[in-house]
């Protein structure tokens, strides 16, 4: 083993033992903050981003001043909802796992809507596609639409720069963010958050 | 529980010696562990013209797939030239509870665009795919447009 492969093999160990020790202040720390949250999902490990590069760009808050347009044309942002424990659900007609789930959060947003719980669903699409859809999915929350590449820019601004879909994060009604979800939601786990944050409402 | 914390540092030994800064930099851009970013997840390796036909072929991640009715090709250059309609193997078919019975592809796809006889060959393809994960997500349909590079004949010996 020359030296230079001694430095890499360093290196490397350097880099593994900071990320397995990053896991594990991560998932013992409780609670942490927002910016520090790594992503839920199948994608939730095993080795999360450090922390500096998850805070870097990475908002803890609803960013201000998004415009999304819902099916019956009206201007929405994320300051509409403020008040209320919110989930943004970014979906699109292409993306299976995304009908899968639509159904389970009707249900949801039906339990608990009543209580100050919303969600809503911007789609990264054809507006065009969305609107031939959503008559059958039958949404009992707003839809909202935009161009492909402004939605993905906003997932970007949300922490998911893949643009995989489904992606979703439950933002309070304070308008910090407290979750983001690369993939469906387990609606049991969906549904348990839901409980524990309305029951912090004064 | 516990052993977790033990193999999850020595996996990053294993990660950090073979993937090497390749693999790092993917992690990086796709901002989510352990998820592809589609251009690494469905890679479009080549555009390549032998004779009367343009070979595409993508290299696809393990545990990704391509759709085979989400693949859309066109000339750039010359705009609007007319090509035959690909030829595509047989996919593996995958039951979608939305989509029915469809057929997708995994590994690798070679996709042969015939060139029609009398029109001028496409020196630039726009090629359009989209695709899932395993895991549970989908990708937005992408779309590239690639050089079409002339196959070396065949050196003899």
């Amino acid at each position: 083993m020359d030296t230079r492969t001694t430095v890499i093999v360093a290196a490397a160990c350097v880099f593994a033992a900071a990320a397995g020790y990053g896991l594990y202040t991560t998932q013992e720390k409780a609670p942490v903050a927002a910016n520090e949250l790594p992503v839920s999902g199948p994608f939730a490990g095993p080795v999360p981003a450090p922390v500096a590069e998850a805070s870097s760009g990475v908002p803890d808050k609803a960013p201000a001043g998004v415009k999304l347009v819902d099916l019956e044309g009206k201007t929405h942002g994320f300051e509409d909802w403020q008040g209320k424990l919110l989930v943004v659900n970014f979906w699109a007609t292409w993306c299976g796992p995304c009908l899968h789930e639509i159904p389970a959060l009707i249900k949801i947003q039906e339990q608990y809507g009543a209580q100050g719980f919303q969600i809503v669903g911007p789609a990264v699409d054809d507006v065009e596609a969305v609107k031939a859809q959503a008559p059958k999915l039958a949404f009992n929350y707003p839809v909202l639409v935009g161009s492909s590449d402004d939605m993905l820019d906003l997932m970007t601004q949300l922490g998911n720069t893949s643009g995989a879909l489904p992606f979703s994060v439950v933002i309070a009604p304070d308008g910090k963010i407290l979750q983001r979800q690369l993939g469906e939601f387990s609606a049991v786990e969906l549904a348990g958050l839901i409980e524990e944050q309305l029951a912090k409402k004064p | 529980m516990k052993m977790r914390w033990l193999v999850a540092p020595l996996a990053g030994i294993v990660f950090s010696g073979a993937a090497g800064a390749d693999g790092l930099w993917d992690k990086k851009r796709a901002g989510e562990p352990g998820l592809l970013p589609a251009e690494s997840a469905f890679q479009l390796v080549s555009a390549e013209r032998t004779g009367d036909a343009v070979q595409i072929e993508w290299v696809i991640a393990p545990g990704y797939y391509l759709y085979r009715k989400r693949l859309a090709f066109e000339s750039v250059t010359p705009a609007g030239t007319a090509l035959g309609e690909a030829k595509l193997p047989q996919g593996a078919n995958l039951h979608d509870e939305h989509f029915g019975n469809v057929e997708v592809y995994r590994e690798t796809l070679r996709a042969t665009l015939p060139l029609i006889h009398g029109k001028a060959a496409p020196q630039q393809l726009r090629v359009r795919y989209q695709g899932c994960a395993d895991a549970g997500v989908c990708y937005p349909p992408v779309t590239r447009v690639v050089d079409v590079v002339v196959a070396a004949p065949a050196v003899k010996p």
